[in-house]
């Protein structure tokens, strides 16, 4: 009603107004600290960047899962160098374990299996492993997220 | 004038006792419709298992500590050395799978016999929400104990959460409080386990009782021609149907002690994050969700698959809205019928599916190693052990 609009508000309607603005503003500033503090804080885990232990002692081939920030790596000596793959598989989350016969991960839960790097070759994960960065300084081995 | 007098004229001085008592009087000896049986006790049942679920929770509460270091721990100490521990831990475990199948039946009867169609559709939605809830104190009392199955359960469960459209990711983090499962998510499912569950329950079981009392139990009679109930034909609430319950209650404490004794849970081995055990499957009440999971792939497949998972809550929830058809009867419903045995058979067909999944079976004399989807491999008889040739 085009009428109504130009009618200045009774001073009930406004008073309706305001009480209703400031329930919701109220409202508003009680719950945004509310989820604010649901939010999960600072990443837990360790440091970003992690030295692999006793890499210099792995043979050719061989595998081991560490723990870089809050993932799982695993970290595979070629005899190339170092690779470094997340070890969390991209389908439903479980770890993948290294399998120095078949040079592949292998994925407990659901049988798939990725190559040496990280590619899918069977089962259902739609995405490859990411890789990790690997830096060898002198005999040390340090990885980090890309 | 004696002490009892004494009290009751206190309270009659202060307040309307004699309404307080026609309440009572009302509802305790309400007239249920005549042919109310054994059937209609599985209401009763859920609700002595949510009561007997708070109890052993409580007790449990005593010695627990939900923290990565000490909840597995806690738990060996329970079942070890605190006397009847073992018990009330048995009893709580076993008593989450009994009541999620108890809310199950008690559905399956109300959909079958129409009892969700006018005036009580409300209740049925109430109910729908009483089943979901229940299913989450499962899946949140699941990790509790820190064993690696709970662990990598729980992993994969809440992986399953980012592939929702937009928010998945988010979603993720916020269940588990970061991004892997960790201490920040057993204080999550903790918390929401002991205190957010059991009142939120507890108010909807109020909502879903004081609904189910307004409108009375429902007959087989057609919508909104149902025969007024004559009290002298109705069946007193107490003490017949009563009755029924407490045998109900002194039968299900028999089932849970045996069931506690004859084949008790096991604490398994403390969660290792940095360690995938083989062969992780949820509890039997996620199991269709878990197979049906499966066949969706890719990217747009996930989308599919979550999709997939919540129609049936969503048709659940809508159903008394969706079918308005006047029968109640189920031999005068075949379609509404059809569809909830379709639904049912479905359901426990994805689950059997699911539960042979990646195991090997043996049907008509031949083994075969079921593959992740569920189909049969024969494995051929090289690497047979010995299958009975006739
Ligand atoms: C209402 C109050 C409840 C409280 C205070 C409570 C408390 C607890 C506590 C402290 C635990 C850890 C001890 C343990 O794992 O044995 C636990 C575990 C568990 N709860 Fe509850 N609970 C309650 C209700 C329920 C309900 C209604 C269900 C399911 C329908 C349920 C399902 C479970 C399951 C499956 C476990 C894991 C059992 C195990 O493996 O030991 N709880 N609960
Ligand atoms: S979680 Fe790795 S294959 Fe499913």
């Amino acid at each position: 009603m085009p009428n109504d609009m130009n009618k200045p508000p009774s001073r009930r309607g406004f008073l309706d107004l305001i009480l209703a603005l400031g329930t919701f503003i109220t409202t508003v500033a009680v719950a945004i600290p509310g989820l604010m503090y649901l939010w999960p804080a600072a990443k837990g885990g360790g440091p970003d960047k992690v030295e692999v232990e006793g890499a210099s002692n792995m043979a050719p081939g061989q595998g081991k899962t560490i723990q870089v920030g809050s993932q799982a790596v695993v970290v595979v000596r070629h005899r190339g160098g170092f690779k470094a793959y997340s070890a969390v598989c991209t389908h439903l989350g479980c770890l993948v374990k290294w399998e120095q016969s078949s040079k592949s991960f292998l994925c407990p839960c659901h049988a798939a299996v990725f190559d040496e790097n990280g590619k899918v070759v069977s089962g259902p994960p739609p995405a490859p492993l990411p890789e990790f960065v690997v830096k060898e300084i002198g005999d040390k081995v340090f990885v980090s997220a890309a | 004038m004696g002490l009892g007098k004494s009290v009751k004229q206190f309270f009659d001085d202060r307040f309307d006792t004699k309404l307080a008592a026609e309440l009572f009087t009302k509802q305790a000896f309400k007239r249920l419709p005549p042919r109310t049986g054994w059937l209609h006790v599985f209401g009763s049942l859920s609700l002595l298992l949510f009561i007997s679920q708070t109890i052993t929770g409580i007790m449990l509460l005593i010695y627990y500590r939900p923290t990565p270091e000490a909840a597995h721990k806690s738990i060996q100490y329970i079942t070890a050395e605190v006397q009847f521990g073992w018990m009330y831990r048995q009893i709580h475990a076993w008593g989450a799978s009994v009541m999620i199948m108890a809310v199950i039946i008690h559905m399956i009867r109300t959909f079958f016999m129409g009892s969700y169609k006018k005036p009580r559709e409300l209740t049925w939605v109430t109910g729908v929400i009483l089943f979901i809830l229940t299913i989450t104190f499962g899946f949140t009392g699941y990790l509790l104990p820190w064993n690696q199955i709970a662990f990598w359960a729980t992993t994969v469960g809440t992986e399953s959460a980012n592939k929702v459209p937009v928010i998945g990711d988010w979603l993720q983090y916020f269940l588990r409080g970061g991004d892997a499962v960790t201490g920040e998510t057993l204080s999550r499912f903790f918390v929401v386990h002991v205190i957010i569950l059991p009142w939120a329950l507890t108010g909807v079981i109020a909502v879903h009782l004081f609904l189910m009392r307004l409108n009375n139990l429902a007959t087989l009679e057609r919508v909104d021609e149902e025969v007024p109930l004559k009290p002298e034909h109705g069946i007193p609430f107490f003490p017949v149907h009563v009755t029924k319950e407490g045998v109900v209650a002194v039968l299900l404490l028999a089932v849970l002690v045996t069931l506690a004794v004859v084949y008790p849970w096991e604490i398994g081995e403390p969660a290792n994050p940095l360690e995938t055990p083989p062969h992780i499957k949820p509890e039997w009440y996620f199991l269709p969700s878990y197979q049906l999971l499966k066949y969706f792939e890719g990217t747009y497949g996930a989308l599919m698959g979550i999709i997939g998972c919540s129609v049936p809550f969503v048709l659940l929830l809508l159903w008394p809205f969706l079918d308005r058809g006047k029968e109640r009867h189920p031999k005068k419903r075949p379609l509404a019928v059809g569809f909830g045995l379709f639904g049912l058979l479905g359901a426990m067909f994805l689950g059997y599916l699911g539960h042979i999944s990646e195991t090997e079976q043996t049907f008509f004399g031949k083994r075969y190693h079921i593959t992740l989807k569920g189909w049969p491999v024969p494995l051929d008889d090289a690497t047979d052990e010995a299958p009975p040739k006739h």
